[in-house]
């Protein structure tokens, strides 16, 4: 085997996962701050990938410079989908929430079927690749990286250094008590939907600038997401950046080896194993 | 200064009925304590006057104005707090971040930096432990915790559920020096006791509770001293 082609496919992967880990961090936040199993993440990074489109494409803004408008779309849209949909059944058991979300999903593919068609897009961006002997990293894998960790970066800052980000852990972590003490939870709880619904859509858009896409790509990447959130713990974001770059790892050196195809068969082994010998995953409590 | 009136409250679990008319009314500035043993219905009732529970029947009335209906997050700003029992703290955050979060209100937010000082002041062992995670904590050192971000929110009233509850008698004595402290300076509060011999030493007035209804009221020196409290309830 090229040992140059393995360096390749692994900062391939490396920055990849970077991208996982950001989009499987919004599906962590929200179950870890609710418990609430979104499986409407996969359409929501599918907008995220469609908002840059339309952004750049039809309204002529560099997909880049449009991200904070993505960024605030993503915020209405989750608040907006936690009232509509999640606020009623935020007490019922999970398999309530479950379908809730479930129904968001169905109703999110059929309107953007309806807008988009599910023909291929991509986007047209030109970025100067770096070069280092015979390997060479695409200027658009970096700035996804760069673009990544600023997110993950300021979705930290804005936890652990805020008051409203304090308060969204304190509801996870008791959300009678954080009522008692005058926070008001239901506005948490939207707010983190609509955080969690941001980190997809951003996701979203940096997997448009690297990849073709089309509205039934959530799919694919809503499971990817769940194998991410499990390898890493439940509700845990840095786990969640720590699977997505093993994920993103194990992607693109399983493909130096066997065809495309398997990757999520290896995937989905590498899932059963941790559910079996490591059920709270790499970062998991206890 | 902060009143507090219950009026008739009923209140359960689902099906269950728990409160059969309960009445009560804090005294501002004074010290009421809410006696009973287990199961009598004062978490119960703690947890309606919140709004964590809905009340089905009467209502709740602070500084006259009717609250029963709004939701417990509502009165909290409004200067009704509770510390609950079982502590409730944030578990995965530190002694600070919860002191921070029990000053959430809109009146408590400025004066953060004061009242903590004076809460470190009141509890200085939490001042020591100030960035360690709550959860770590012995249980003494959480009860301590828990008073004190109920302080950090500027209460108008200040409702204690099970204070001294599993924690060693002598622990159960610097709470009370506590709560005599917080007396001196005019709180409004309500004390939730099953240690009924402790509460009503340090309390001015006294209701005992038995199967969901106000059984005896009075001034706490008189209900010491009642044939019938003094057998079911300090074993005299």
């Amino acid at each position: 085997m090229n040992f140059e082609v393995l360096i390749a496919s692994s900062i391939d992967g490396l920055t990849l996962g970077f991208v996982f880990g950001l989009m499987a961090m919004g599906l962590t936040l929200i179950f870890g701050v609710m418990k609430v199993i979104n499986l409407g993440h996969g359409p929501f990074i599918v907008m995220g990938m469609f908002a840059v489109l339309v952004l750049s494409q039809n309204l002529g803004i560099n997909p880049y410079v449009a991200l904070p408008i993505v960024i605030v779309l993503g915020l209405v849209t989750g608040i907006v989908t936690y009232f509509v949909a999640v606020h009623r059944v935020i007490n019922a058991p999970e398999l309530t929430t479950l379908l809730a979300t479930f129904s968001v999903n169905m109703m999110l593919i059929g309107a953007l079927t309806i807008l988009f068609t599910t023909s291929p897009r991509g986007l047209s961006l030109e970025l100067p690749s770096f070069r280092a002997g015979t390997i060479t990293v695409l200027g658009t894998r970096v700035v996804a990286v760069l673009i990544a960790s600023l997110v993950t970066g300021a979705l930290y800052a804005f936890l652990y250094r805020t008051h409203t980000g304090k308060s969204i852990r304190a509801v996870a972590n008791n959300r009678a008590a954080a009522e008692l003490m005058g926070i008001n939870s239901s506005w948490i709880l939207a707010l983190s939907f609509g955080i969690g619904t941001v980190l997809a859509m951003v996701a979203g858009s940096l997997l448009a600038t690297l990849f073709g896409f089309t509205v039934l790509s959530g799919g694919g990447l809503e499971t990817k997401s769940f194998v991410i959130v499990v390898l890493g713990g439940l509700g845990n974001p840095t786990g969640a950046l720590l699977g997505g770059i093993i994920i993103g790892l194990l992607e693109s050196i399983t493909t130096i080896f066997m065809p495309v195809s398997y990757v999520p068969v290896f995937e989905f082994v590498v899932f059963i194993l941790i559910l079996l010998f490591r059920p709270n995953g790499i970062l998991g409590a206890r | 200064m902060a009143t507090l009136e219950i009026k008739n409250v009923e209140s359960g679990y689902g099906q269950v009925q728990i409160l059969w008319g309960v009445s009560l009314k804090l005294q501002p500035g004074k010290l009421t304590s809410l006696v009973g043993s287990n199961g009598a219905g004062k978490t119960t009732l703690l947890r309606t006057v919140m709004g964590l529970l809905p009340a089905m029947q009467g209502s709740v009335h602070f500084d006259s104005r009717d609250v029963t209906k709004l939701s417990p997050h509502d009165k909290a700003q409004m200067g009704l707090v509770l510390v609950p029992e079982g502590r409730q703290l944030f578990t995965d955050m530190t002694v600070q971040e919860n002191l921070e979060m029990g000053a959430t209100p809109g009146s408590a937010r400025g004066e953060y930096k004061k009242n903590l000082e004076w809460v470190f002041e009141l509890l200085p062992r939490l001042k020591e432990r100030r960035a360690q995670v709550s959860g770590t904590l012995s249980g003494g050192e959480q009860q301590m915790l828990a008073i004190a971000r109920g302080l950090m929110g500027k209460p108008k009233i200040l409702m204690f559920d099970e204070l001294s509850l599993g924690l060693s008698p002598l622990l159960v004595l610097n709470l009370f020096e506590v709560i005599r402290k917080l007396k001196a300076e005019g709180y409004t509060m309500l004390l939730v006791e099953q240690n009924v011999q402790m509460a009503l030493a340090v309390s001015d007035y006294a209701y005992v509770m038995a199967n969901g209804r106000i059984e005896t009221e009075g001034e706490a020196k008189q209900v010491r001293e009642m044939e019938s409290v003094r057998k079911a309830y300090l074993g005299l």
